[in-house]
């Protein structure tokens, strides 16, 4: 392997002066993806920016909305109390990451800056509409999460850009939210993920969100599966439908880790289990 | 039987203590001084030719010290069929091929040199699948054979077969019958340990290779090959066994890297390393073999079964080891399992330029036991007969000989499958009490008290005594964490008549161990239990000699110190020297004491004062003995698939109740149940903790495992995309349970049970999913994406 | 800031104080194993799956393998050499593992004594979920799991015992 240096700014401005110092250089954060792609030659950098002791990045806040910096770990996520209470589908979903070994170190922002389509928090943030926030040393841009992925394992970061917080709105207290996700063994990469957010009156649904992640390119909102359920009665015939519509909404691949088919039918299987067990009061999966 | 002190109780085994604490040292961990860095380059195509191999800007990179390949170093076969090269020449036949090798002063150098290697290759159309390989006019993977002459076709000439009774007459008799095919996948041992070595050459030109075999001495005799063809005449291998990782067959063959690795030694003179990362254990070692199996059963009216008629065919990979002849364990379940008088199987293997493969546990067993238990169920159906019924009708009795010449000793497989449906609540569970549940079983018949697939099955222990009362152990046979260390220790505890805590396990060295033909074939502790008994009662009678003319004076001391302590004490009148001269000793927990003396602590001599007493006297002498164990089984004839390959039977059931989620075809285990005949009980919770590992990687195997490929290249080289069970896939309750038979041939009845674990368990949750929603896999592993294919195509025809 | 090719940090290993010199490009693992000699954590796969190379940093369970070296500076490590007692005494996280069948071949074993302790620090009474959540991350092909738990559990009730 070839050598290469590594730099531990403290600040955003240092990460910035490095970066434009060696422009070749790669960022890291947790280091739970980019260790491995170095371990694989996947990647072969010149030198490295550690984001880890960047404290601009670190603030994890409940106020007038909830502020997530991409700096703080998984476990950080998991173990906040006020997110716990606030968006508990986010916690929920984080859960799922890999093992307690990788949550201690891999940071929120990276497993979204990695632009994997399988990113396990990505379902659970989309359907929470989450913004993310995007600084270069000359500007910041805030955008939905969506717009954040471009396509497997590219995002609309350009060189200098690093993704430093998201921002997500309070839900409402009558919103509800479940985040579903299946392995081939419990310590897995998703084979398909689900979020579902909904707010209902009895069984009138007021607002539903529904993402899901490793069948497309990117994680994604399934907004025909929205727009069909939204401000509409929701019966067993609809959540049927749905599930319908959400297996044509997606484009998985055939891979190593399995089918198209079954990604494709696991996706509607989940968002169909989703609406169910919220529409029942529970909030918890079913078994995965 | 007087009542055993250590064999049977559950004490902690010897190696755990250093292994918890990190100071075990695995191949990893050794170094030599001055060692180099070994790093092999691989193939980049399945079956290409070789045009040229560019190797001087390596040659140059500062810190190299030696480049090789097949063009600037003598030839060298390898593989029981000689059909491998450590280095590739003209042609490479699989992605792992070997083609070249660097020896450099660090791994990263190493690295760096193996990169800067230039292959020029013209690829070959590849082979990958043994119908493939069977085709007329099919390119050769192998156009010539070890001895030059050409071959015609891409089979391998290696032959398993057996027929007995009359297949016709079966055939007539039967009333039903089920044919079926199934398969299995390749998977990887996986071991948490990868494979290494170090080889290092004195300066006699003697080798020395620290590796991580499970074959020592036929380790030492392979790499004895190698040295003539390096031009060193009469000279000798030591083979030293470090700690391993795990090895689960993958010690059982000599592999190039180790050959690579005693080159590269030799090239530089200089200890070299090679280890293999987990990409190029995955991607580079050898994977269990994977099967075909076509099984045809029939029985009659009755339920009593009339033929089994099983094909199997294997894809050999591109060289020949271990995994060619999974066949001659096959056998076992094949002519065995169950009573079925006419039988035929026929073993078939082709070369293709998938990656070769090699032993794991099971070795065949699993294979074979996968279409044979799952025929057996789907025969039940035919008759309409409960599955547990139908295999009590055919069951195993003790005291026979099966169709293969297997002298079955000890067989409680009736106990053993009423005691798993008891545990399942077999009649009332099978009714399907909850929708998507169901409860199967499934037996095994395997080796229990060794197996003779060489000339000798034999092992040798050598005992030695020192001033102290201190007992070493040699023994050939090696710890790879199925707890033999813990065997020999209470072993030799046991039947010497020392303490556990005086016993000490020498390193498994050539050099200093006797013989010891491998540890496989769940051997390993049927056979140093036997050959320590034999060494302990030596070494008992030397002592018990010497005894005779020393104990008296010895005891008499003892008493000049008892009474110098015990004023008032009046001793018994006791003539110990006549008692002494009859040598009618016993030694317990190293104390030396006469059997029908009186039980005064005087009279009771210290093992360590006696030895000293023989010791350290004119004429002294130290005490040692030997003894060397061949169990009393036969080498079979393969040809006609016949002999008494072990000395005792091991048998087995187990059972799994399972919950299918329709939805997604997952399949959740509900709980596992395991009830196997062993003999004896050597050590209780070693004996779980292997049953409950094999569990584990029959579950793997079941499931969740396999080695994917596409035009021979491993997709999946690593744990991200190879998925063992973690602790979550475990998490079932698992009830087991162990039958003591008491076997005449086991060293304290104990029967060896290393791979039984595993052999059955594929079957007994196929068979619950069968119970639980009626659909049937028949290509291991049981994904949910097949789960949810065969229940669709059930809605279909239940459409029908 | 200036980036050196090697440079030099502190940290506490095994309750010890370091200096060290150490490249850009090192793991922690590679810092644990070469230039500390502390052999006992294993690297397993090199890709934070097997947890083989569990270590402890700050409290938390880590993959040594996916750790850059010079992250370690300030921090606080713990190897399983460091869970040694005076006068050559397993800890009794070891003693339970010993005790409870739990070391087959042995080279999960000190990644998954890492994984205890960290639990054991932060909840002394786990759950079975608890504890099979906890060493998620560390494989075994040897044990089956089944009485890796049982030694879990057995050190917890140490725990409990002794606080």
């Amino acid at each position: 392997m070839k050598k290469f240096e590594y730099y531990k700014p403290k600040s955003l401005t240092e990460v910035w002066e490095l970066k434009e110092k060696i422009p070749n250089s790669r960022f890291i954060a947790g280091g739970t993806d980019v260790m491995v792609k170095i371990k694989s030659g996947l990647l072969i950098p010149e030198a490295l920016i550690s984001l880890r002791e960047v404290p601009e990045l670190k603030n994890i806040s409940v106020g007038k909305n909830i502020r997530i910096g991409a700096g703080s770990t998984i476990t950080e996520l998991i173990e906040n109390a006020e997110l716990q209470t606030a968006i508990p589908v986010l916690v929920q979903a984080a859960r799922r990451i890999g093992s307690l070994q990788i949550r201690n170190v891999a940071t929120v922002g990276g497993n979204l800056g990695n632009c994997s389509p399988c990113a396990d928090t990505a379902p659970a943030l989309l359907v929470l509409e989450a913004r993310a926030v995007v600084r270069s040393d000359k500007n910041t841009r805030e955008m939905p999460l969506q717009d954040f992925f471009t396509g497997p394992g590219t995002s609309c970061l350009s060189a200098k850009e690093i993704l430093v917080e998201l921002i997500i709105d309070i839900p409402s207290p009558q919103t509800k939210a479940i985040s579903m996700k299946k392995g081939r063994v419990q310590m897995d990469l998703a084979l398909a993920s689900v979020a579902v957010l909904m707010e209902t009156d009895g069984n009138f649904c007021k607002k539903i969100r529904v993402a899901a992640g490793s069948v497309a390119p990117v994680p994604l909102r399934l907004i025909e599966v929205e727009k069909f359920l939204e401000n509409t009665e929701i019966t067993e015939e609809k959540i049927k439908e749905a599930q319908r519509i959400a297996m044509e909404s997606v484009s998985p691949i055939s891979d190593v880790r399995t089918t198209a088919d079954y990604r494709r039918h696991l996706v509607g299987v989940y968002v169909k289990n989703s609406i169910q067990s919220l529409m029942n009061g529970g909030r918890h999966e079913k078994r995965n | 039987m007087s009542e055993l002190k250590y064999i049977g109780k559950t004490i902690p085994r010897p190696d755990s203590g250093d292994k918890a604490a990190g100071k075990a040292l695995y191949i990893h961990d050794l170094s030599r001084p001055g060692m180099l860095y070994g790093k092999i380059k691989f193939s980049e195509h399945a079956h290409a030719k070789i045009l040229n191999i560019d190797i001087s800007q390596a040659q140059k990179l500062p810190g190299v010290m030696a480049v090789v390949t097949a063009y600037n170093t003598p030839e060298m076969r390898i593989g029981f069929l000689r059909d491998n090269f450590i280095l590739k020449k003209d042609k490479v036949r699989q992605f792992r091929d070997e083609v070249a090798a660097v020896a450099a002063i660090s791994e990263e150098i190493a690295e760096e040199a193996i990169n800067l290697i230039k292959v020029e290759y013209e690829p070959l159309p590849g082979i990958f699948t043994p119908e493939e390989a069977c085709k007329e006019n099919a390119i050769l993977i192998h156009e010539n054979d070890p001895q030059g002459k050409p071959l015609k076709s891409n089979k391998v000439p290696v032959l398993f077969q057996h027929s007995s009774g009359d297949i016709e007459a079966g055939k007539k008799a039967a009333k039903h019958i089920v044919s079926g095919e199934f398969s299995t996948q390749w998977i990887q041992q996986s071991c948490m340990g990868t494979a290494g070595a170090i080889a290092e050459f004195d300066m006699n030109n003697n080798l020395t290779i620290w590796t991580k075999t499970q074959v020592p001495f036929l380790a030492q005799r392979d790499f004895l090959g190698f040295l003539p063809v390096l031009g060193l005449k009469e000279k000798n291998v030591r083979v030293i066994v470090p700690t391993l990782g795990g090895a689960f067959g993958t010690g059982l063959d000599t592999h190039a890297y180790e050959y690579i690795c005693i080159l590269l030694a030799y090239k530089t003179g200089k200890p070299v390393k090679i280890v293999y990362d987990r990409n190029e254990e995955f991607a580079c070692l050898s994977p269990r073999q994977s099967s075909q199996t076509k099984i045809t059963q029939g029985c009659d009216e009755n339920g009593k079964l009339t033929f089994r008629e099983i094909e199997v065919t294997q894809d050999n990979g591109a060289y020949t080891s271990w995994g060619a002849t999974f066949p001659s364990v096959m056998l076992l379940p094949a002519t065995s399992l169950y009573r079925v008088p006419n039988i035929k199987f026929h073993a078939n293997i082709y070369y293709t330029n998938n990656t070769y493969c090699q032993a794991m546990r099971g070795y065949g067993n699993p294979e074979v036991n996968w279409a044979l238990e799952t025929n057996m169920d789907e025969l039940a159906e035919l008759v309409g007969m409960d599955p547990y019924d139908f295999r009590m009708i055919n069951c195993n009795k003790s005291n026979e000989t099966t169709p293969m010449g297997l002298k079955v000793t000890t067989c409680a497989l009736d106990k053993c499958m009423e005691s798993v449906a008891n545990k399942l609540d077999w009649k009332h569970s099978r009714k399907q009490q909850s929708k998507f549940r169901g409860v199967g079983m499934a037996s095994l018949f395997h080796v229990g008290g060794g197996g003779r697939i060489y000339k000798s099955d034999g092992t040798g222990m050598f005992l030695k005594l020192d001033d102290f009362g201190n007992v070493y152990v040699s023994h050939g046979g090696v710890e790879m964490g199925q707890g033999l260390h813990s065997v020999l220790k209470l072993g030799v505890a046991e039947a010497l008549g020392v303490k556990p805590e005086k016993v000490f396990i020498n390193q498994v060295d050539t050099n200093t161990c006797p013989w010891d033909v491998g540890t496989h074939a769940s051997r390993g502790s049927f056979m140093a239990g036997n050959v320590t008994i034999r060494t302990a009662n030596e070494l008992r009678s030397k002592i018990f000699e010497h005894a005779k003319t020393l104990f008296p004076s010895l005891a008499e001391k003892n008493l000049k110190s008892f009474c110098k302590k015990n004023p008032s004490y009046e001793a018994p009148k006791f003539d110990i020297k006549e008692a002494s001269q009859k040598g009618n000793f016993d030694l317990i927990d190293g104390y030396l004491f006469i059997k029908d003396a009186p039980k005064e602590p005087w009279l009771q001599v210290e093992l360590g004062t006696l030895l000293r007493a023989i010791h350290f006297r004119e004429q002294g002498t130290m005490l040692s003995a030997q003894a060397f164990y061949d169990p009393p089984n036969e080498l079979p004839d393969w040809d006609k698939g016949y002999g008494n390959m072990s000395a005792a039977y091991a048998v087995g059931a187990q059972g799994a109740e399972v919950e299918v989620d329709i939805e997604t075809g997952e399949i959740k285990i509900l709980r596992m149940v395991a009830v196997h005949d062993v003999g004896k009980v050597l050590n209780p919770q070693t004996l779980k903790g292997q049953m409950y590992g094999a569990l584990a990687q029959g579950l793997g195997y079941t499931l969740y495992e396999q080695i994917l490929t596409k035009n021979g290249k491993i997709l999946n080289p690593d744990f991200r995309d190879y998925k063992i069970p973690t602790f979550k896939e475990m998490d079932f309750p698992i009830d087991l349970e162990f039958v003591e038979t008491n076997d005449v041939a086991g060293p304290w009845g104990a029967k060896g049970v290393g791979e039984s674990g595993l052999c059955p368990t594929a079957p007994a949750i196929a068979n619950a999913i069968y119970n639980a929603v009626g659909i049937r896999v028949r290509d291991l592993p049981i994904t949910p994406d097949k789960v949810l294919a065969a229940l669709e195509e059930k809605r279909k025809q239940n459409k029908k | 800031m200036e980036g050196d090719m090697k440079r030099e940090i502190s940290f506490i290993v095994n309750s010890q104080q370091m200096k060290l010199e150490v490249e850009g490009h090192l793991r922690l693992i590679d810092l644990i194993r070469d230039q500390l000699g502390l052999t006992g954590t294993k690297e397993g796969c090199g890709e934070g799956e097997c947890g083989a190379c569990t270590v402890i940093v700050d409290g938390k369970s880590v993959n040594a393998c996916l750790y850059p070296a010079l992250e370690i500076e300030g921090k606080t490590l713990i190897t399983i050499e460091g869970l040694l007692e005076e006068d050559n005494k397993p800890s009794f996280i070891q003693k339970a593992f010993i005790d409870n069948g739990a070391v087959q071949c042995g080279f999960c074993s000190p990644g998954m004594i890492m994984s205890t302790k960290a639990l054991l620090d932060k909840n002394n009474d786990p759950s079975d979920e608890d504890i099979r959540t906890a060493l998620l991350g560390n494989l075994c092909r040897c044990t089956g799991y089944v009485q890796i738990v049982d030694s879990v559990k057995a050190a917890a009730k140490e725990v409990r015992r002794k606080s």
